[in-house]
């Protein structure tokens, strides 16, 4: 490989990675917004992808093909168990308890100090998650929500987003697509949150809180939900935004912060505001 | 509209185009990457101001190499590993920096350690001090004290002056600096032999500590030792004497307790407190005040321990590069374990582990009235 090439690779390396994470994020996001419903637990999903990956690499020393459907395993398996008796909730009322959902597993984290490490996380994750297995996945999952999309499936989740009494009136089971949603949505968070675990080498309890859910959300809410593309490019957009803007040095933060509230001002239903076309 | 952002695209693209700075053939550039916006950013630009002083003095006095300037290129980490990685490997792919000074936090060196040691770029932090940062790699070192140096001392002057036998012992247990500070807390107590009576915990962002300090006072102790950034330290001072905990059970601190900061929330309720520091601003050796005074004069306020960490890791850079004959990494990784400096810190090497070799700098402060002074 060309030098200069090498030498831009290895400087964009955890750029190019932190946007193909953040774009599965972002479509886990879309996921449970497909269906009308806000959810902030993407973050802990993440997290519990996370914990679950690097423990299975770091104590078992298993292989990456085993871990990564094992880390998306794990945060399924709780989305089927809180599923029941959250989904019963909606609007803001589901976004509290989804983020006390984080909360109980950051406390988790901490005290559970022989396993998890505490406060002090875990480092010296190998780093074996690499960018074409990431963008692979993206594509992969990108490919899925279209077809989906466009499918019956799509159709009736885009009616219970616009109305969900209605929906149900038309027969739609509304809640068995609401937990397949959520369960999808914590499958493709736990993937992302392992293969982010396997790029950067550490991670830590505090990195999956209240914070980080309120950054999955603003992928979608900037880039738009009407397509799955869509939150992707909001991921990428915020994502490469803080890199992009560091010649400006000490200015960056504040032109990062002006560029996102004047896309959210101009352009209300997000970057991409298209609708998917019904298939023929 | 889309015009508009068009035009703004281009602005910001000359702006960065023209920030690029021009690095002559005739300078040694290194990195540092710290925390220079977000709430911790106090810690990054003190860090800035000693490493810029530091390197002034250098330039002024001949630079290094035989006359070449010596340049630094400061990225921001905003305190956020991801980010921190990000200006490292800029550093290393773009500026191509042979040496690069932090960063700021040891979470963010844990992140960006593996990435520049894997690139053979020596890498030294100035102000990580938990355990497990300089095994990374060959090419990790660290000029800050780590915490299970100075705490010993500390403990050691509470146990010899004071005749501390029994301690109860406090940490927030969800912050990774404060659980590496207690660990060397503990290590140490056993270490001295002092009875452990009990281990409380509580979270960094507490307010209330009254239950564990009513259990604490119950059972007589000597000390309480205290491990937790400045606030909630701050916050059990202040509930410790509202409790009626007597002024002879005395509280000793870890690095989180050493910061000005503790004296203007907590007050007289400070009062007595110990903690061992690396480095204080009264210290009276001549390098050391000149250094306060030049510092104050050019920057208008008083320095604190990371910038005078920071202004001894610049003068210790600069020497290393000279001794290596080139500003090549692996020569001046050679060097840097060659070290034999004298600094505001007092005197330095670096021990085969590439941490400080001696906490022989270290004073043991306490607190009055507000203030810190060398506890004697």
């Amino acid at each position: 490989m060309a030098e200069w090439l090498d030498d831009f690779f290895f400087t964009y390396e955890t750029l190019i990675h932190g946007i193909g994470v953040h774009g599965l994020l972002a479509l886990s996001m879309y996921c449970v917004m497909a269906v009308g419903q806000l959810s902030l637990g993407q973050a802990a999903f993440m997290g519990l992808g996370a914990y679950t990956g690097a423990l299975l690499t770091l104590k078992l020393g298993l292989p990456f093909y085993v871990v990564l459907p094992a880390s998306a395993f794990v945060p399924a398996l709780i989305a089927l168990l809180i599923g029941g008796p959250t989904l019963r909730l909606s609007g803001v009322y589901l976004a509290i308890s989804t983020v006390g959902l984080g909360e109980v597993l950051r406390v988790i984290y901490i005290n559970f100090e022989s396993l998890t490490g505490g406060a002090l996380g875990l480092s010296g994750i190998p780093m074996k998650a690499s960018v074409s297995l990431i963008y692979a996945l993206l594509l992969i999952a990108l490919i899925m929500f279209w077809a989906v999309g466009r499918s019956r499936i799509g159709r009736a989740m885009e009616a219970m987003r616009e109305d969900e009494v209605a929906a149900g009136v038309m027969g739609i089971n509304v809640p068995v697509y609401k937990l397949g949603a959520l369960i999808v949505s914590a499958m493709l968070a736990g993937i992302a949150g392992c293969l982010a675990a396997h790029s950067s080498s550490f991670i830590g309890p505090n990195e999956y809180g209240f914070e980080t859910a309120v950054t999955i959300l603003s992928f979608a809410l900037l880039g738009g939900i009407g397509t799955p593309l869509a939150p992707v490019l909001g991921a990428l957009v915020l994502t490469a935004l803080p890199e992009v803007l560091r010649p400006l040095a000490d200015f960056r933060l504040v032109i990062n912060g002006m560029i996102i509230v004047v896309a959210i001002l101009f352009l209300p239903r997000g970057v991409l505001p298209l609708r998917l076309r019904r298939s023929a | 509209m889309y015009r508009s952002l068009r035009a703004a695209a281009l602005a910001l693209g000359i702006a960065s185009a023209a920030t690029v700075p021009a690095l002559a053939q005739d300078t040694v550039t290194v990195g540092a990457v710290e925390i220079l916006s977000g709430p911790a950013s106090g810690y990054g630009i003190a860090i800035k101001s000693g490493l810029e002083m530091a390197m002034d003095e250098i330039n002024a006095a001949g630079g290094v190499l035989g006359g070449k300037n010596l340049a630094l290129i400061v990225e921001d980490s905003a305190g956020n590993k991801d980010q921190a990685v990000n200006a490292a490997r800029k550093l290393i792919g773009r500026d191509k920096v042979p040496l690069i000074i932090g960063p700021t936090l040891s979470n963010e060196m844990f992140a960006v350690g593996p990435v520049s040691n894997g690139r053979k770029i020596v890498t030294i932090g100035t102000s990580t001090t938990a355990a497990g940062i300089t095994a990374m790699g060959d090419y990790i070192f660290r000029t800050a004290l780590p915490e299970a140096d100075v705490i010993p001392v500390t403990f050691k002057t509470a146990k010899e002056k004071l005749g501390v036998k029994t301690i109860a012992m406090m940490y927030a247990n969800d912050d990774a600096f404060a659980k590496s500070g207690f660990d060397s807390m503990k290590a140490a107590a056993e270490e001295l032999g002092f009875e452990i009576a009990t281990i409380e915990t509580f979270g960094s962002k507490d307010s209330d500590f009254s239950a564990q300090l009513t259990k604490i006072k119950s059972l007589n102790v000597d000390a309480i030792a205290v491990s937790a950034l400045v606030e909630p330290v701050a916050g059990i001072l202040l509930q410790a004497r509202q409790l009626g905990l007597p002024e002879t059970v005395r509280f000793i601190g870890g690095n989180g307790s050493n910061s000005p900061r503790l004296g203007e929330i907590a007050g007289e309720a400070a009062n007595g407190l110990l903690v061992g520091s690396p480095w204080f601003i009264a210290k009276k050796d001549e390098l050391n005040q000149k250094f306060v005074t030049d510092f104050q004069a050019r920057y208008n306020k008083a320095p604190d321990q990371f910038a005078a960490q920071a202004y001894d890791t610049m003068k210790i850079v600069a020497e290393a590069i000279d001794r290596a004959g080139s500003a090549e990494s692996d020569k001046i990784r050679e060097a840097l374990l060659a070290t034999d400096h004298t600094g505001v810190m007092g005197p330095f090497k670096f021990t085969e582990g590439r941490d400080p070799a001696s906490a022989e700098g270290v004073v043991v402060l306490t607190m009055q009235g507000g203030k810190f002074e060398i506890f004697e």
